[in-house]
């Protein structure tokens, strides 16, 4: 009972970023129909970013962490502005080719930058785990999941209470529609580019301090951000939070009761399962984006 | 008020219209009308800045508007309730609403304008937090309608706006537009009911292949000949 229950809480935490991890990338999808192949990066970028700005500059914690989130804004905005723009109306082959490249390029600058040695990220929490009862858990780890939660919550908001996340969920419904409301479509994508790539680099920064920061670090996070969106069922928000929170369970369960060396294959195995027994995804396509 | 001249819109290479000159007053109810294919919609998208101009211009209120964004022709004033209502269907009906006056900062004014409109469609009131997927045809023509207002157009384009509904809804939705024009909103209508359009409207104008072939007013049309064989069925 009390190994299952730490499995629980360790589930919880990583279910957290990979909910930002899913949420981001669903984002991207459902409004721009873009296959974000420098999703993975950007979570590189955001723990690269914790890493400059919390122990080589020696930053307060919590605001190289809020730092990091917005160059991850920012950086989105550029990739979109840049790169996707012009490729207005371009087929999705074309988009997806120049985002695999996009995302080469940028973990081969990381290697450049960088160097192939994994850093660490300090942080400020006590380094005795918290107990509860049965369960133990290291208050970073804690902080990580509370993190994460707040700004699910908060991104729920944006979604579905403000003007902003309503013009969005119309530019996904119906562009020309959106458009003929006043809605500006060009700063939509940018902004909704620049949101996903916010919570990928938020996840990544959030991760850093937990585990280690090397530049291939979000190849595997890139494949686990595509499970978690097609276990949702491509282009659902909810339905991506929770497989975010599904996956995690599944690989800590796997991890812990069959074998801890398929960690990461357990992810994979639930996605064959899902796309073999119900292809639509576990959450039904109809409530896209909101 | 609105002035079409020598406007040319193609899809690709393929022009839909050539050369299209038309004039809307203010206060005017001006309908346009042709067979399937000959190039209405395209003519209000261009309007409204969802496609581009070959070549020609278009003026509104003496400003240039051609080639100008959708949202800079509906910032000055003209609204287009599009072909098959296009609600956002999954977006709640007062979401819908709100989309309509997206662009609009008085607040306190967009609510009392939603109030009002409430009288004209209680049955969107009734389902306000409703998908607006879920409404029935005529509910979702309604709320196409009432979205369009949301902006406080000085000019409404409207694209079939009877366009698959029942007959008694068919009538009930020209009343509306009727009442559009009477309180002072100047509407330019595309229709393929070519008898309802022509005896409500103002002026007519006729398009075949792209191309405006007849104008006049309405009755001038209903009277005319070889109008009366090809669209009245007479
Ligand atoms: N998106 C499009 N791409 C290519 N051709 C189009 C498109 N939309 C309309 N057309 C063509 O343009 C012409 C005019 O179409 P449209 O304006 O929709 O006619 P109407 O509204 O009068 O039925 C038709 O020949 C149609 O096939
Ligand atoms: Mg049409």
């Amino acid at each position: 009972m009390a190994e299952f229950l730490q499995h629980c809480v360790n589930a919880l935490v990583l279910g957290g970023t990979y909910a930002l991890l899913g949420i981001g990338l669903t984002l991207i999808f459902g409004i721009m129909r873009v296959v974000n192949f420098t999703h993975g990066e950007l979570y590189t970028f955001g723990a690269y970013m914790a890493f400059v700005l919390g122990s080589l500059l020696g930053l307060d914690f919590f605001l190289s962490l809020l730092l990091a989130a917005t160059l991850g804004v920012a950086l989105g905005a550029v990739i979109e502005f840049v790169l996707l723009r012009p490729l207005k109306g371009a087929d999705i082959d074309t988009t997806m080719l120049v985002m695999i490249g996009a995302g080469i390029a940028m973990q081969a600058s990381e290697q450049l930058t960088w160097g192939g040695v994994a850093k660490m990220v300090p942080h400020p929490f006590p380094p005795d785990p918290l107990v509860f009862g049965p369960v133990a858990v290291a208050p970073v780890r804690l902080f990580v999941l509370g993190v994460a939660v707040a700004l699910l919550v908060a991104f729920y908001l944006l979604i579905n209470r403000t003007r902003l996340g309503v013009a969005m969920r119309a530019t996904f419904q119906d562009p020309d529609t959106a458009a003929l409301m006043g809605v500006n479509k060009g700063l939509m994508y940018t902004l909704t580019f620049a949101i996903g790539s916010g919570l990928a680099a938020i996840a990544g920064a959030l991760l850093a301090p937990i585990f280690l920061v090397y530049p291939t670090m979000g190849d595997l996070v890139s494949l686990k951000a595509f499970a978690i969106v097609i276990l949702g069922g491509l282009g659902n928000i909810a339905g991506a939070s929770i497989g975010g929170f599904v996956l995690a369970f599944v690989e800590e369960f796997g991890a812990g009761y069959l074998s801890s060396g398929y960690r990461d294959a357990m992810g994979f195995l639930l996605i064959i399962a899902v796309l073999i027994l119900r292809p639509q995804g576990l959450f039904a396509a109809k409530e896209r984006i909101g | 008020m609105l002035k079409l001249d020598g406007i040319t819109v193609c899809y690709g290479q393929i022009p839909a219209l050539r050369r299209v000159s038309l004039t809307v007053e203010e206060g005017e109810l001006v309908t346009l009308i042709g067979a399937n294919g000959a190039g209405k919609t395209t003519t209000l998208r261009a309007i409204s800045g969802l496609l581009p101009l070959t070549e020609g211009s278009i003026t509104f209120r003496g400003q240039s508007i051609g080639g100008a964004a959708p949202r800079v022709v509906l910032g000055q004033g003209i609204a287009h309730c599009p072909e098959g209502r296009r609600v956002f269907p999954q977006l709640s009906v007062r979401e819908n609403l709100e989309m309509g006056a997206y662009l609009r900062r008085d607040h306190a004014a967009v609510k009392s304008d939603m109030e009002r409109l409430f009288h004209r469609f209680p049955r969107l009131q009734e389902r306000l937090q409703q998908a607006a997927g879920t409404l029935s045809g005529g509910e979702q023509q309604m709320l196409a309608i009432a979205r369009a207002l949301m902006s406080r157009p000085k000019l409404v384009l409207f694209d079939e706006p009877s366009l698959g509904l029942a007959p008694n809804l068919v009538e009930q939705t020209f009343a509306i537009v009727s009442d559009i024009r009477r309180e002072g909103t100047t509407v330019l209508m595309v229709e393929q009911n070519a008898y309802a359009a022509l005896d409500m409207c103002d002026r007519a104008y006729l398009l075949e292949s792209g191309q405006v072939v007849q104008h006049g007013t309405g009755q001038a049309l209903l009277a005319n000949e070889s109008i009366q064989k090809a669209y009245l069925g007479a």
